[in-house]
């Protein structure tokens, strides 16, 4: 995610060079996705509210300040249309089920594993899924931004808009919550 | 430090983001302190399972799809016709004023070199010589007149 090239692309944008947007599209839609898909839980959805997401960003890319980094504003236009779509009345009552919880894990992290290396993982996918199911709005958008995308407390500050004293103590608070989420899950099987 | 303080500091310690001195700290205290060194790695158990977590792509096509959005078309119609081509309206009405301005002007100056009389007798109907001399009527007129003295 190198700033400078991400500025020069901008630049190309503003001086109507449109291709220079479908870089920026081809190098974020996989993080963009993945976040949408983790934060609605649903394919549908999370296409949706990518595409929405570029959309939005076409729409004010001009207005763009090179002060913030461009991912993290991509990723704040993400989150924030995720938490749109499910301020949507209908969103509850479709997708409120556990549709994304009986998904099979399809990708496993070790090689040849075993039957049983894949019954746990299966396992473990699954807890892991409904353990962040359960969380707040606010503790999974931060377990997504940190453990699963990566970004550092800075950068979740800024895409958040809250302090780094926060989001300090919202992980902390999130991975407590999620370890006894996974925990009741697991007792349950 | 105490066990609440450390455990504070475990989710940051285990991200690095921790200062220097706070990082000796706890790395003190975890050496003594069982408990709070079987909470960091629980969190971190739990941090490798979570970051271990599948990725989904975005599917097949999406910046395509994103691309020939009927939004994004339009905006980027706006955004392909060049400056000029968006202004050349006003810049012809900006033109048309202008001249105006500029030849109003210049009529102005060249009546302000004639005397309020020449301006009258532009107006008046006794400048036009109804038989100059060397039109057929002068010369008629001349011919007549000649006649009428013999």
């Amino acid at each position: 995610m190198n700033k400078a090239s991400d500025l020069s692309l901008i630049n190309k944008f503003k001086n109507g060079d449109v291709s220079a947007f479908e870089e920026i599209i081809l190098k974020y839609q996989d993080r963009i996705y993945n976040v949408c898909r983790y934060m609605l839980g649903n394919e549908d959805d999370a296409d949706d509210a990518a595409q929405d997401t570029f959309i939005k960003a076409y729409r004010n890319l001009s207005d763009f300040r090179p002060d913030s980094s461009l991912y993290t504003w991509l990723y704040r236009i993400a989150v924030n249309t995720c938490l749109d779509y499910k301020k949507r009345p209908f969103f509850a009552s479709i997708f409120g089920g556990t549709r994304e919880d009986d998904e099979v894990v399809s990708e496993l992290p070790s090689n040849e594993p075993s039957p049983e290396r894949i019954y746990e993982s299966k396992q473990t996918g699954h807890a892991l899924r409904a353990g962040l199911k359960q969380l707040s709005e606010k503790f999974r958008t931060i377990l997504i931004l940190k453990e699963i995308e990566g970004l550092s407390y800075e950068e979740i500050a800024d895409v958040l808009d809250i302090s780094i004293g926060t989001v300090k103590s919202r992980i902390s608070r999130a991975r407590k919550e999620l370890k006894q989420q996974m925990k009741k899950i697991m007792e349950q099987k | 430090m105490r066990c609440k303080k450390a455990k504070e500091l475990i989710s940051p310690y285990m991200d690095g983001e921790l200062s220097e001195g706070e990082r000796k700290m706890i790395e003190s205290h975890m050496k003594d302190c069982g408990n709070c060194r079987a909470e960091f790695e629980e969190i971190q158990h739990l941090h490798n399972l979570v970051a271990g977590a599948e990725r989904f792509n975005a599917p097949y096509g999406f910046s395509t799809r994103i691309l020939a959005n009927q939004e994004t078309k339009t905006l980027r119609n706006v955004l392909l016709v060049p400056l000029f081509a968006r202004f050349a309206g006003m810049v012809a009405v900006l033109m048309i004023i202008g001249i105006g301005i500029v030849s109003g002007r210049f009529i102005g100056r060249s009546f302000s070199f004639q005397k309020a009389g020449n301006i009258a007798a532009l107006f008046s109907l006794d400048i036009f010589e109804p038989t100059p001399p060397d039109s057929v009527g002068g010369v008629y007129l001349a011919m007549t007149e000649a006649r009428d003295e013999e």
